[in-house]
């Protein structure tokens, strides 16, 4: 088997997995003891208004039916109106996504740049006190929970300090004197798009707090795993004979160790992208963030079931979308996965 | 001389940027704004409409102010209402203010059918003899003043909307962010999950004097802790629903100010009249006299709340003041469980609240540990609302023994809590006690209608509803909840109004530094 058929069928797989999460999802969102048609028309109802929004809503019609409708939908990317707030809920997730998206990548960037480094110093001063301080870091990272550490930021930087704002993505009155089009959702590439710099630094204050709450669980993660693979390789012999022939030694760490220690590592970093997807539904509460995870927690308590399936549809599709990427990097990097 | 160029373009500048400086008020609040059409929106969006448009009255402390109506009266058996419109009022459009904009606004709330439309039920016809002059002709006599005030369904807008397109490309329009309203400020920017914006509007009817905010916005922050976080740093100048336990904390906060009055929302314990035990009056009275009234709004509202002596609440028109409060009184509970030959041992009442609701829940588990104390074994079961409804809505003879329930007024009117709780129904909606007593809907559907024309008559009617009940006791009113708003102090002007649940009327506000 080559590549190209690896790729086909890790794609017709993860499509199948898919598959499966829709159809599940939606048959427990259905059977849960709920009346989404007296959701739909509020508290104060009358009969003949919630027998209304049962027809309206095709709740009288059998699941199979209704699930055939779903699935029809979903392929045009339609999925459904939302209970509660009556609008599509691909337009609210589409929206809630991107401000999701971009404080993860910023918190991803955080954890890549700052833990790739950390794991390098910490394997080669192995045993010694940075090693030890950085391990205090890593597992503090890995093991506190970020809601805990996250209202620790704010009470320094916010109440004590008070250099970083509170929450949310942009202040108010920033957002209201120096407004820009929210053309990609993006707010730092929106607001560079309009040149309009105030708003761009305001959003990058904002920024700060929730992506390095959000980081910190990559960042021990990925320290630990550098450093472990690190430690691996600089027990080579290439790597002493290197040092033989004197080379310098950050060219021997971060050129001849780090390249070889870094692609077992890559797996690492991506699965932690999904991870941190996870993670983003807490600190997006604390620093409220207008992203999917805040939607998700209304959705589920209110019991807006379109809501919560369009979410965990899409959640899941990120996650097996970067299984589908970790599995062929995988593949490119390490040769005794057999096609 | 370059020098002082410089410096006078600077003070210049400088001028200009002080002269426009725009003073901005934020609330936040904890839910998403849903829809805002205001014909049919029933729900959190009305913080929104009711600062953008307006109502023909306005309810302020149990008394009816003029607002776009100046004046208004009736015909000896209030089935023919007139009331005087303002002049010159302008929506934001232009258009000025006639009873033509009256008769549709109304018109189009009543055959979109929505959600709040029921209010105006009574109505028949609008007609509009001359611009500044309405006449509402009802099928039966109503308080159309009144359900004129109501914070839902009864807002006017302009009558421009109709070159929008049919009623949906309408409701599409509004729903989009934009309004056509009357009130002080209008909406410039809609984002529903996150913020609304709200800016002045130059030419308000009753214009602007200096304090007062150009911008307000509401801001939708889910977390109660970081509310609070925000109103004490000054990030936000009103907020409400924050937890209890933190409201206490902030009594000595001297940068923000507790706002507070009786609400109009009651928290209601129905007795299942149709099912055994809770059919036998007696037993239900020694249930009714087991509960702990105080202990309930001490230990659930810490203190934030009140109990009032019958179903309809403190501060409303017909409140049942001739009545003293339950209170817990075991020995008498005690006497009357002897005396409805009710044996404790054989009988466990099931008692479902709403799951999500922590006020609900400590207060079922303080009713459990009382009645446990006559030795009535109760059943919590903790529900969604939808759920506990329907299960509600079944057969009496097998629905839940006690449910849980608030109850808040669409109308402000006692009428609004007694025809919905305990009028015969054919079919159950809300009168979940299955409380049908032809003296009682009598007694309230006369009141309703003298209510407008004939105020002490229906009071008097209202309060010999409220007799017969606690008489019969169907439910007990547990507690009604106050009205809290945490105010920066920053901001003046504030007192909340109940009648219009949730609404910061920004109008009101000024700067206070």
């Amino acid at each position: 088997m080559n590549f190209l058929r690896y790729t086909v069928s890790r794609l017709f797989w993860s499509i199948f997995v898919i598959l499966g999460v829709v159809f599940v999802v939606f048959l427990v969102s259905n059977v849960i003891p709920s009346d989404p048609a007296a959701l739909w028309v509020g508290p104060k109802a009358t009969h003949s208004a919630i027998q209304a929004a049962r027809e309206k809503l095709k709740l009288d019609r059998p699941i199979l039916v209704r699930f055939g409708h779903f699935l029809k939908d979903l392929l045009r990317f339609d999925l459904g109106t939302s209970i509660r707030t009556h609008r599509p809920v691909i337009e609210d997730i589409r929206k809630a996504l991107t401000a999701t998206f971009e404080l993860l990548l910023v918190a991803e960037c955080i954890a890549i740049g700052l833990g790739i480094p950390l794991g390098v110093l910490a394997a080669v001063k192995r045993n010694r006190w940075f090693d030890n301080l950085s391990r205090i870091f890593a597992v503090a990272g890995v093991s506190l929970p970020s809601f805990w550490y996250g209202m620790i930021l704010q009470l320094l930087f916010f109440k004590w300090l008070g250099v970083l704002p509170l929450s949310d993505r942009i202040d108010t009155f920033v957002s209201l004197i120096y407004p820009f089009e929210e053309k990609t959702g993006f707010y730092l590439i929106d607001t560079l798009l309009a040149r309009n710099y105030v708003a761009f630094f305001d959003v990058i204050k904002h920024l700060i707090l929730p992506a390095i709450t959000l980081a910190a669980y990559p960042v021990g993660l990925i320290t630990r795993q550098v450093r472990s693979m690190m430690v691996e390789v600089l027990q080579e012999n290439y790597i002493r004979t290197a040092f033989a022939y004197a080379i310098p030694e950050r060219k021997i760490y971060f050129g001849y160790a780090l390249k070889n220690a870094i692609a077992p590592a890559m797996v690492t970093v991506a699965l932690s992208f999904a991870y941190t997807l996870v993670g983003a539904f807490l600190v997006e509460l604390i620093f409220n963030w207008p992203g999917l995870g805040r939607y998700a927690a209304n959705a589920i308590l209110s019991m807006d079931y379109p809501a919560v399936v369009g979410v965990t549809i899409v959640a899941s599709v990120c996650y097996v979308f970067i299984n589908f990427v970790v599995d062929l990097i995988q593949a490119k990097i390490d040769p005794r996965i057999r096609f | 001389m370059r020098r002082f160029l410089v410096a006078f373009l600077l003070v210049v500048v400088l001028t200009v940027a002080f002269s426009q400086k725009q003073t901005m008020v934020v609330y936040a609040y904890g839910s998403e704004m849903i829809t805002l059409d205001p014909s049919t929106e029933f729900s959190n969006s009305i913080i929104v409409l009711n600062n953008v448009y307006e109502t023909l009255t306005r309810y302020v402390d149990g008394k009816l102010e003029p607002l776009l109506a100046t004046e208004w009266s009736a015909n000896e058996d209030g089935t023919v209402w007139t009331f005087k419109l303002r002049k010159n009022v302008k929506f934001h459009d232009g258009t000025e203010l006639t009873s033509e904009a009256v008769k549709f606004s109304i018109e189009r709330t009543i055959r979109l059918a929505g959600g709040p439309a029921y209010i105006w039920d009574s109505v028949k016809e609008i007609e509009t003899p001359d611009p500044y002059t309405v006449v509402f002709k009802l099928k039966y006599p109503a308080n159309i003043p009144l359900i004129a005030s109501a914070g839902y369904g009864a807002f006017i807008f302009s009558p421009k909307v109709a070159q929008i397109g049919d009623d949906e490309a309408i409701a599409n329009w509004f729903n989009a962010g934009n309004d056509a309203g009357t009130g002080p400020y209008t909406i410039t920017k809609y984002d529903p999950k996150t913020q609304v914006v709200l800016r002045k509007f130059d030419g308000y009817w009753q214009g602007w004097t200096e304090g007062k905010f150009d911008i307000a916005v509401i801001q939708i922050v889910p977390d109660p802790s970081l509310r609070m976080q925000m109103v004490t740093s000054g990030k936000i100048h009103v907020t409400r629903e924050l937890i209890y336990d933190d409201l206490k904390k902030l009594e000595n906060n001297p940068d923000v100010h507790i706002a507070q009055k009786p609400s109009f929302q009651v928290l209601y314990l129905f007795f299942n009249t149709k099912k055994f035990p809770l059919s036998n009056p007696d037993f239900r009275a020694a249930v009714a006299y087991a509960i702990p009234y105080k202990e309930i709004i001490d230990h659930v509202l810490l203190g934030y709340g009140l109990q009032p002596s019958g179903i309809i609440p403190r501060g409303m028109f017909g409140y049942a003041d001739h009545l003293p409060p339950l209170s817990q009184d075991l020995e008498k509970a005690r006497q009357l469980l002897a005396k409805s030959n009710v044996d404790p041992k054989n009988v466990k009442l099931v008692l479902t609240y709403l799951q999500s609701n922590e006020s609900e829940k400590k207060a079922s588990e303080l009713i459990w540990s009382s009645l446990k104390k006559l030795g009535i074994e109760v059943e919590l079961r903790p529900m969604n609302w939808e759920q506990q409804w329907a299960w509600a809505r079944s057969d009496p003879s097998k629905a839940q023994d006690m449910f849980i329930m608030y109850w808040w007024p669409t109308v402000m009117t006692p009428y609004d809590f007694l025809f919905s709780m305990f009028h015969t129904e054919e079919e159950v909606l809300f009168n979940l006690s299955y409380y049908y007593n032809e003296e009682v809907d009598k007694l309230m559907d006369e009141a309703v209608q003298v209510e407008g024309t004939n105020p002490k008559r229906a009071e008097q009617l209202y309060k010999m509803v409220e007799t017969i009940l606690r008489r019969d006791l169907p439910a007990v009113p547990l507690y009604q909840i106050s009205d809290i708003y945490v105010v920066h102090k920053s901001v003046k002007g504030f007192t909340p109004n109940p009648a219009y649940p949730n609404v910061v009327f920004f109008y009101e506000l000024e700067s206070g530094s």
